[in-house]
């Protein structure tokens, strides 16, 4: 695990010292953002979603109060030039995920070069394949101006077998959690998966996943485990969770609850798929990011049938369901996650609906303890 | 008719289809009671208005009727939420358009079984007038259409569409030409499902008419707004707001014609120099989300503040009325084209950027000579109250000062508005 400790302050350094050789950096706020695009440009991508509360009171001055803190982080860190990472951006790449983003991204726009992708709001493939690959393209177009490097091919589907790898790497890695014993936390799970955001060698990180492998099945064989045998076995969905914004995660496993598998944008819904690696490259990466299971997206079945494979996968005996605050996407959706799968599989679902701040954590720690108490 | 009179002629219709009945009449008797303090009692009404006191006391009674007449003939009933929906290509199929966005607070505990509290009361209001069986108009629909306009009603169809038949059109966000050609093949499916629907082709004939019929209904409207420009203000901006409202229900035929006839009288008025207030009442303008009926909160606290609303910047309003289709198409062909590229010009906040709004709202305060703009937004419509701070920085430039508004459809805030709107109109005078 001390691989990935600090990583993110030692990332910081490394991008220092690559910009000094010209190397671009391209901020990203999604999932969606093909990541193959920016490092094949020789740019590193890193992810600027905000997660903490602090910038949250500055962007309020601008942003309404009733949006999501995650937004407004974001924000806020932007416009107080507080997120190293910000800083050291170059420029931005956005999408039309929610609305709450799209209009944020208007007035971000006005303090970096911002490039929106126009993502649909149907995952359709007959509806929105076409029109998605369009937007890949434009995007490719744009990262070659900005870069002034071309994209070939060799390096391009380089990239595309590299990010697969890590993708396979990362699901190896929380499959270890499927069964007992449970060798990592969901935690530390939750830090492991997030430090890919920030990476200026790629390479070095999946070398780094594969000890990590290593170790946990060694962990795995000794037979230890974070958690008891009886350790309610949860999942958590919803919206991303992060290096400050992990509240709901730490307090359920505080709790006595494991958390074994995280299906949000920082967890599996972003490295479950794969690019088909025999396609045309540039439809096969719009292909595999439009398939990415958010809300957003209308209708979005593919959550749906990706948290059947993960309940059946990893046991689950809780699904906990983490809504931002204004979040219209995952807080409409969760009625209709919640009566599938109460139906399905008699499982409980609890919903919550909280921001950054710790002012809930009370609260919160109440309803999670009457979850996990049903279990005993 | 007295209350309990239409209450009885109609009871044995809503029954029929399958409204609460004491709900409903709870429903009618407080739009009643509104009605009666927000318009009726206004002075120097115009003769015209008659009519569209007629129509909104019939509101769920006659034109209800009428509807089910329309139906028992072979007509199909169409609901819609949204102006992107083409009202053109319904009517062509010999079928009618009803508007189903509500705005009344009453179903919202049945809303909030299946929405979050924290839903713009917009798309609660719709949902709860379904699930607690108080809309005759939904109930009168034999398809609904959808379209993924902003993240709460996109997603709320997914829900709703469990309740009652839907089709639902994805609408791009941004105004390319790829975006232009997304939206195109959602109107050619559009057009197929309402053929489908109604059993009635769309032929270059009856489209024809029915874009003439769809202009001349926006026609009348554009006459209304610019005769009340006048100063004296000859119309309250209660009585205008009311007037779109109803456009969404009425009959278009009957509808165009009579606020043609208003206009008439109007035109007599402002001929005469006559208005509802002193000159020197300031006029403000409204501008952002739509007011569905019976919506007229903030309007009637702005009237009662000492200030008069001389235009609405909003779907229910110019947003609405601003653009015609293109008539001179003669072909399916062009006459689809016409409809697109008239529809894709509606400036929503929706679309990402969304500079046209910025500049038709700076062009209509200056036409109007407004004193102040009053932004609305419904509480947690993202689009609209994000894109408050563009249109403020916007009017600022020209000096002219805005006063965001952020609101539901409750009453709890009605002192803490006033409150508000009597500072910002005693700082606009």
């Amino acid at each position: 695990m001390s691989l990935f400790d600090r990583l993110s302050e030692k990332s910081q350094l490394e991008i220092e010292t690559a910009k000094e050789v010209g190397t671009k950096v391209v901020g990203l706020y999604c999932t969606f953002a093909p990541k193959e695009l920016v490092r094949a440009v020789g740019a590193i991508p890193v992810g600027l979603c905000g997660k903490d509360q602090t910038p949250i009171r500055d962007a309020e001055t601008i942003l309404p109060a009733n949006l999501c803190p995650l937004i407004k982080s974001s924000y806020g860190y932007a416009i107080t030039n507080t997120c190293p990472y910000f800083y050291l951006s170059d420029f931005l790449i956005g999408e039309t995920t929610c609305d709450g983003k799209k209009k944020m991204f208007e007035l971000l726009g006005q303090l970096k070069p911002l490039f929106l992708m126009h993502l649909p709001p149907c995952c359709d493939e007959n509806r929105s394949l076409n029109y998605w690959v369009g937007e890949v393209i434009r995007l490719k177009d744009f990262l070659e101006r900005q870069t002034g490097t071309k994209i070939g091919e060799e390096e391009l589907s380089r990239q595309i077998k590299i990010h697969n790898k890590k993708r396979v790497l990362l699901k190896e890695i929380v499959g270890y959690c499927a069964n007992y014993p449970v060798p990592i936390s969901g935690t530390d799970m939750m830090v492991v998966m997030e430090s890919r955001n920030f990476l200026v060698d790629i390479e070095g990180y999946i070398n780094n996943l594969q000890r990590l492998a290593r170790e946990l099945q060694a962990i795995k064989r000794e037979g230890r485990s974070v958690c008891s045998p009886d350790a309610p076995r949860i999942l958590l969905t919803g919206c991303p969770v992060g290096k400050g914004s992990e509240k709901v995660l730490r307090i359920i496993e505080e709790c006595g609850g494991v958390v074994v598998c995280q299906e949000h944008c920082t967890g599996i819904k972003s490295f479950n798929l794969l690019v088909d690696e025999d396609d045309a490259p540039y439809k096969a990466i719009a292909h595999r990011y439009l398939k990415t299971p958010c809300s957003c997206m209308t209708p979005n079945q593919g959550r749906i049938e990706l948290l059947c494979q993960l309940i059946e996968d990893f046991k689950i005996q809780g699904v906990v369901d983490l809504t931002w605050q204004c979040c219209h996407t995952y807080n409409v959706e969760s009625y209709l996650i919640k009566t599938f799968l109460e139906k399905r599989y008699q499982i409980p679902l609890l919903h919550l609906e909280t921001d950054y701040s710790e002012s809930d954590t009370g609260q919160l720690k109440t309803r999670i303890e009457a979850l996990l108490e049903m279990f005993h | 008719m007295t209350e309990k009179g239409m209450n009885e002629k109609y009871e044995k219709m809503w029954e029929d289809l399958g409204l609460d009945i004491s709900a409903h009449d709870g429903l009618l008797k407080v739009l009643g009671q509104f009605y009666g303090d927000i318009y009726l009692s206004q002075d120097k009404r115009l003769k015209g208005m008659e009519y569209l006191d007629f129509v909104l006391s019939e509101v769920h009674g006659l034109r209800i009727k009428e509807l089910q007449d329309a139906r028992a003939a072979g007509k199909k009933i169409i609901g819609t939420f949204c102006m992107f929906v083409p009202e053109e290509l319904i009517c062509a199929a010999n079928s009618t358009a009803v508007g189903l966005c509500a705005g009344a607070e009453i179903g919202k505990e049945a809303a909030e079984k299946i929405l979050p509290r924290n839903t713009c009361a917009l798309i609660k209001s719709f949902v709860g007038f379904k699930l607690a069986k108080l809309c005759p108009y939904v109930e009168s629909c034999d398809l609904v259409i959808g379209e993924t306009t902003c993240d709460g009603k996109k997603k709320a169809y997914e829900i709703f569409q469990e309740y009652v038949p839907m089709h639902i059109m994805e609408l791009p966000q941004m105004k390319g030409a790829c975006d232009r050609d997304l939206y195109m093949t959602e109107v050619l499916k559009f057009k197929a499902k309402i053929e489908e629907v109604s059993g009635h082709d769309i032929t270059a004939d009856n489209l024809k008419e029915a874009i003439k019929l769809i202009n001349n209904r926006r026609k009348a409207l554009q006459r209304l707004n610019q005769l009340r420009k006048a100063i004296p203000t000859p119309i309250s901006g209660r009585d205008v707001l009311l007037i779109n409202q109803i456009s969404f229900y009425d009959d278009p035929w009957r509808f165009t014609a009579k606020i043609n006839e208003l206009c008439d009288e109007l035109e007599k008025r402002v001929q005469a120099g006559e208005g509802i207030v002193e000159n020197d009442i300031p006029r403000l303008m409204m501008s952002g989300c739509p007011m569905a009926v019976p919506n007229w909160k903030l309007p009637y606290v702005v009237e009662s503040s000492g200030a008069v609303i001389v235009g609405e910047e909003s779907c229910i309003g110019t947003r609405n009325t601003r653009d015609l289709v293109d008539e001179t198409g003669e072909t399916m062909e062009k006459m689809i084209n016409a409809l697109v590229d008239r529809y894709m010009r509606i400036d929503c906040a929706c679309f990402t950027p969304n500079p046209e709004r910025l500049e038709h709202i700076v062009e209509m305060a200056k036409d109007l000579k407004v004193n102040g703009v009053i932004h609305y937004a419904l509480q947690f419509c993202h689009p609209y109250t994000i894109e408050a701070y563009k249109v403020e920085k916007a009017l600022e430039q020209e000096n002219i000062p805005l006063l965001r508004i952020e609101t539901d459809y409750s009453m709890e805030d009605i002192e803490q508005l006033k409150t508000r709107v009597e500072a910002f109109v005693e700082m606009v005078k």
